[in-house]
């Protein structure tokens, strides 16, 4: 089972826990529909979007209504806190939330009593919790963008708001220093995809590859242009990639869907993943060994 | 009007520590309104829960600013004697430009808009809850007709996209 948690900006929206499926233009778990639009909506939608075409378990999703004054977060994380150990998921990915660091802390606690404990992934909110908790070396996966990094490699930041100047200043021909960095200081998951005008993938310190093209600049002007690929990385994992192929076929497919969009700073991120089951019947085969390791069975075959 | 001293370690310096990140923006605004010299700065680490903003003010004027923060109703937990520990907010804002549009960057928010109209188009980055939230209630507003993030929003990220909405409307506004 993946779970992914977060919250949704939709103030008093109940918590919402279930398998999720999409009806017309909004996601639907436990009978309850919300937006697939933004944050972690998008993230959502773009890793059901790959679990459908793939044939495998829809993403289990645990999300509240939260519009920042962190109420959602809570009954997110007591949920989970309460609930991991019975659900007994493969797989976590923690999106938007209020970066509070006990919450997260008491989570990562809960996990670590499991007997087989999940393979844990956070980007957005969560992630900011994470590092600034100390407890980053306990993710599989982060999926970082250059200003993340920059948060994630300065050991006196506890959130993105307070990097350093000199940090915020590096070009993405930093972003190798940068990972280096959250690293050394302990403050990176296991494995980092850093979301770019050129992807990086990291494992334990060492870069493994970039990803460049297909070029496609605007993408960083799209709100949820990251969220999906965080989603798409969560799913591809779940079907059963190691984290840095899932992080390599993520990007590259992120890139490919933007591209058939042709889009402009004016692009809203639903276009872009509406695009993917193109993308997927057209290249996952050819660059990835996807099609004969994940769980279930693909529609393709 | 008050002044402030940069530098840290100072005698004389002193830190509003709150609650919640919205509460410090009210009282950042209250005070400015007020003629006090304040800064928005990051409480010290054991204060920190993580979404934490703190005011560093005079502390000569500690008890006129507790006067008008309980005045305006506006909540703060204390008031600390020290800078110790603190830090500075990201400054540097960029600007990118995609030929009809402008994106500008505070941070790790995003927000896009188009040059001729003022229209915003987009925002991206951020992690927070209510960046979600504000991407639906400011995309498709003309800059100077949507809502401040500042007054809307409720965390770190929703300062960094203000800070990016008020040099887009600056810019398009002729300024530079």
């Amino acid at each position: 089972m993946l779970v992914i948690g977060g919250t949704i900006p939709q103030q008093d929206m109940p918590l919402i826990a279930g398998h999720v499926r999409r009806e017309g233009d909004m996601l639907v778990a436990d009978g309850q529909p919300f937006s697939r639009i933004q944050g972690t909506g998008a993230m959502i939608s773009a890793a059901l979007t790959a679990t459908s075409y793939l044939g495998i378990e829809p993403p289990y999703v645990v999300v509240a209504g939260d519009i920042g004054k962190g109420d959602g977060t809570r009954l997110m994380y007591r949920h989970l806190i309460e609930n991991i150990a019975s659900l007994q998921p493969d797989f976590v990915t923690l999106h938007y939330c209020q970066p509070f660091m006990n919450l997260l802390t008491q989570f990562v606690n809960e996990v670590e009593k499991m007997e087989n404990p999940p393979f844990l992934i956070a980007d957005a909110g969560a992630m900011y919790a994470a590092k600034a908790a100390g407890q980053a070396p306990k993710f599989g996966i982060f999926t970082p963008d250059p200003s993340e990094i920059a948060f994630l490699a300065d050991p006196n930041a506890t959130h993105p708001a307070y990097i350093a100047n000199h940090l915020f200043d590096s070009g993405i021909d930093d972003v190798p220093d940068l990972i280096k960095s959250a690293y050394d200081s302990k403050s990176a998951a296991t494995v980092m995809v850093v979301k770019g005008s050129r992807d990086y993938i990291a494992k334990n310190g060492e870069i493994l590859a970039t990803v460049e093209e297909p070029d496609v600049p605007v993408l960083e002007a799209i709100g949820g242009t990251g969220d999906t690929i965080t989603g798409l990385v969560s799913a591809f994992t779940y079907a059963g990639l190691e984290p840095e192929e899932a992080g390599i076929l993520a990007a590259k497919c992120n890139r490919m869907g933007g591209k058939i969009v042709n889009p402009t700073p004016a692009t809203k991120v639903a276009e872009i993943i509406d695009s993917f089951p193109s993308v997927f019947e057209q290249y996952l085969c050819e660059w990835s060994n996807i099609c004969s390791v994940f769980h279930g069975k693909a529609k393709h075959s | 009007m008050s002044t402030l001293n940069n530098s840290k370690n100072n005698d004389g310096e002193g830190l509003i520590i709150f609650e919640e990140v919205s509460h410090a923006i009210q009282a950042e605004k209250a005070l400015r309104e007020g003629g006090y010299a304040v800064k928005l700065i990051a409480p010290p680490a054991k204060y920190r829960m993580g979404c934490d903003l703190g005011i560093a003010i005079n502390l000569v004027e500690k008890a006129g600013i507790e006067r008008l923060l309980r005045k305006k109703d506006v909540p703060f937990a204390r008031i600390l004697p020290t800078y110790d520990g603190t830090a500075e907010l990201l400054s540097i804002v960029k600007i990118t430009d995609y030929d009809k549009w402008y994106m500008v960057k505070a941070g790790n928010m995003k927000l896009s808009y188009e040059k001729t109209s003022g229209v915003i188009v987009n925002t991206s980055g951020g992690g927070c809850p209510d960046i979600p939230y504000l991407h639906a209630e400011m995309v498709g507003k003309k800059l100077n007709e949507a809502p401040k993030p500042s007054e809307l929003g409720y965390t770190l990220c929703a300062l960094m996209l203000d800070r990016a909405y008020e040099e887009a409307l600056t810019i398009w506004n002729g300024g530079s």
